[in-house]
């Protein structure tokens, strides 16, 4: 259903294994729009572009390098803008009371709809890990009171008490869908935030799937990737374990993990990201919408005169209560 | 569960392996299920230089961009869309039937063999009052695996315990799974299915129905792909548990086993088995007997129980203890 017109563009790239510049340091490319011939300019970072005069989409496809891979996957967009844009209005209308006034009054300006690249780690994860697992039993003990006619009696009671016993192991399992950003301009944590996505809907990269939205090629090295998959691995692990041990309880739970058959392969997530203005004063806010699923998070200002207000309001109360109860008790005496 | 037998590569589609855990690749699998690991793509060229693309419609010439509502690469202008490549996640399709080999006669033979030696506990004339209310020859459905599993497990047991009845174990061992058959079936209970399936002989599998009569029920897989692996998976756990609890934590009770998987080459075949529902009639009320549609041994089904049997002929039994028990001790 579909053709594509190629042009091959020499822009001094290095190819595969050749010297490798640091992300982001590449030249900004320039392109003729393929349908009405308009000088475009693709920043380094970006792979689709529209061309403003006939809003004809491009795409750039670049030599891979062992930092910039070829995306294996894609997810594509399933919030439009309007939806988007209704799900960011909620949100702001939702956030808690401390949160500045101006901040749930101001609109969410839409920078746009961007596939953000993103890494999606898998690993067989082996730990050993030791702890300290309390086991519950019950003792009749006894012990001494005093009854309602002030006479001190004995008598029995059954308490729990637990006794900890050490628990050395292995557990190994697979670790799938560690999903890390791959963009400086979007956190980790952000992404996080708006996760998960579905990826039982997600297609093998073709580029019709990008066509007409921006994309964005990694800024980030697959070593800092790795790390932060790493992180993230080590938090699940952890969760996993706690959920291993058995017994009543369990302390001092500590475990060596390493991690083998790591693959790593790059998708691209669907991002709405929008841009908050909130006060003259202050910079905007990125708020981001999961293009999937219509989740959103952002930064939120937090109004420290509301605070100031509530804890003075609290003391008060607190301070009329005591003169109310306390006077009362000093008329009594 | 010995006699089922599998031929493992035969699950493949494509004939491919996942790289990391030896499990088939089904068409339109994207990526192990297992695992997680990516299914191999078909090879592309590798770029040498920057190459911009821009696709156009085949029908119209009109340049083509991702479209949410068709959640594909669509032309705005003649409405044309374009199949990319994707997860698909079709619903379960029968692979291989086995088929009847118990007649109708030789079912409500066994049924009445089975009302007569249902015990004391139920009417003495069980077996010549019942009436036959019906037979119907189901193929009910099941998933055969055969796995290798690498099991990490952590218990409580009462092995080792001192003050607390507990005491934490753990360890590690490699189970093999051959030829388990999981039910799918929603017409069969579990308890159903868990006992007629060792007469089933997955050597006499064929492609299609046979042994019975047309208006036979072939029961349909009614879950997709997904949701299947996630029922594989979770037998397995399961088995898993009940296989470690049996033969690796020390002990004679036990409680909170937890049991973490590395599967590898988990090889899935979808059946339709063979079984008779018979219902039939004992003093107004109706009972059902599933009978294995290959093993007439293979009985499972309700029956009444008898009150005079089961209540008032203990009560009897004790009220005429107590009396001798009384006689005595008064003499």
């Amino acid at each position: 259903m579909s053709t594509s017109d190629q042009a091959n563009l020499n822009q001094g790239r290095q190819p595969p294994g050749g010297p490798q510049r640091e992300l982001g340091e590449e030249d900004a490319l320039s392109i003729a729009c393929q349908s009405c011939g308009a000088e475009l300019v693709v920043a380094s970072n970006i792979r689709s572009t529209v061309c403003p005069y006939c809003a004809s989409p491009s795409i750039v496809e670049r030599p891979p390098t062992p930092n910039r891979p070829d995306p294996t996957f894609v997810v594509g967009f399933v919030r439009d803008h309007q939806q988007a844009t209704n799900a960011v209005k909620q949100w702001i209308t939702s956030r808690h009371m401390f949160v500045r006034s101006d901040f749930k009054r101001a609109s969410p300006e839409l920078t746009r709809g961007v596939y953000l690249p993103a890494y999606l780690y898998s690993a067989i994860s082996d730990s050993q890990y030791s702890a300290e697992i309390g086991e519950n039993y019950t003792e009749t003990e006894t012990y001494t009171t005093t009854d309602s006619n002030g006479k001190s009696v004995t008598k029995t009671r059954t308490v729990t008490k637990t006794e900890y016993r050490s628990l050395q192991g292995r557990h190994e399992g697979y670790l799938i869908d560690i999903v890390v950003s791959a963009s400086r301009g979007v956190a980790n944590d952000a992404l996080e935030a708006i996760e998960p996505f579905d990826l039982r809907a997600m297609r093998r990269y073709e580029a019709g799937m990008i066509a007409g939205w921006i994309a964005e090629e990694p800024s980030r090295t697959v070593d800092e990737c790795m790390r932060l998959s790493h992180d993230e691995a080590m938090q699940i692990i952890q969760r996993k374990l706690q959920g291993f041990m058995p017994g009543d309880s369990h302390r001092n739970l500590r475990h060596r993990t390493n991690l083998h058959d790591e693959m790593v392969h790059l998708i691209l997530l669907p991002i709405w990201s929008f841009a908050l203005r909130y006060a003259d004063d202050q910079p905007p806010l990125k708020i981001l919408v999961n293009g999937q699923t219509g989740r959103v998070n952002g930064e939120v200002p937090i109004s420290y005169g509301k605070i100031a207000l509530a804890v003075a309001a609290v003391l008060l109360v607190v301070l009329i209560l005591f003169l109310l109860f306390g006077g009362a008790a000093g008329l009594a005496n | 569960m010995d006699n089922l037998q599998v031929t493992p590569e035969a699950n493949s589609e494509d004939g491919s392996l996942c790289a990391r855990c030896h499990s088939p690749l089904e068409q339109g699998d994207l990526r192990c299920a297992i695992c997680g690991e990516v299914a191999p793509a078909k090879e592309r060229a590798t770029l040498t230089t920057v190459v911009t693309k821009i696709l156009r419609c085949t029908g119209c010439g009109a340049a083509i961009g991702y479209d949410i509502k068709h959640q594909a690469p669509a032309c705005s202008f003649c409405g044309g869309v374009v199949e990319e490549e994707s997860v698909s996640d079709p619903m379960e399709q029968t692979e291989m039937f086995l088929p009847f080999t118990v007649t109708e006669q030789q079912a409500q033979r066994a049924l009445k063999q089975w009302l007569a030696n249902q015990g004391w506990s139920r009417p003495s004339d069980l077996a010549s009052t019942a009436t036959f209310a019906g037979l119907k020859p189901l193929w009910w459905v099941g998933w055969v695996f055969h796995a290798e599993a690498q099991v990490s497990w952590a218990a409580d047991s009462d092995a080792g315990s001192r003050r607390s009845s507990w005491a934490p174990h753990s360890g590690q061992t490699t189970l093999q799974f051959n030829r388990v058959l999981v039910s799918a079936s929603r017409g069969l209970t579990n308890q159903e299915a868990n006992a007629i399936t060792p007469g089933m002989n997955l050597q006499t599998a064929q492609s299609g129905p046979g042994g019975a009569r047309a208006d036979a029920i072939i029961e349909q897989f009614d879950v997709q792909r997904s949701q299947a692996r996630r029922e594989v998976i979770a037998a397995i756990e399961r088995l898993s548990a009940e296989s470690v609890q049996r033969t690796e934590i020390p002990g004679r009770k036990f409680r909170n086993v937890a049991v973490s998987l590395v599967l590898r080459g988990l090889h899935t075949q979808r059946y339709a088995l063979p079984a008779y529902v018979i219902a039939y009639r004992y003093k107004e009320q109706l009972y059902r007997v599933v009978i294995c549609g290959q093993d007439t041994k293979l009985v499972i089904g309700k029956a009444p129980r008898s009150l005079m049997k089961t209540v008032v002929l203990p009560i009897v039994i004790v009220i005429v203890i107590a009396l001798i028990f009384l006689l005595f001790s008064a003499f």
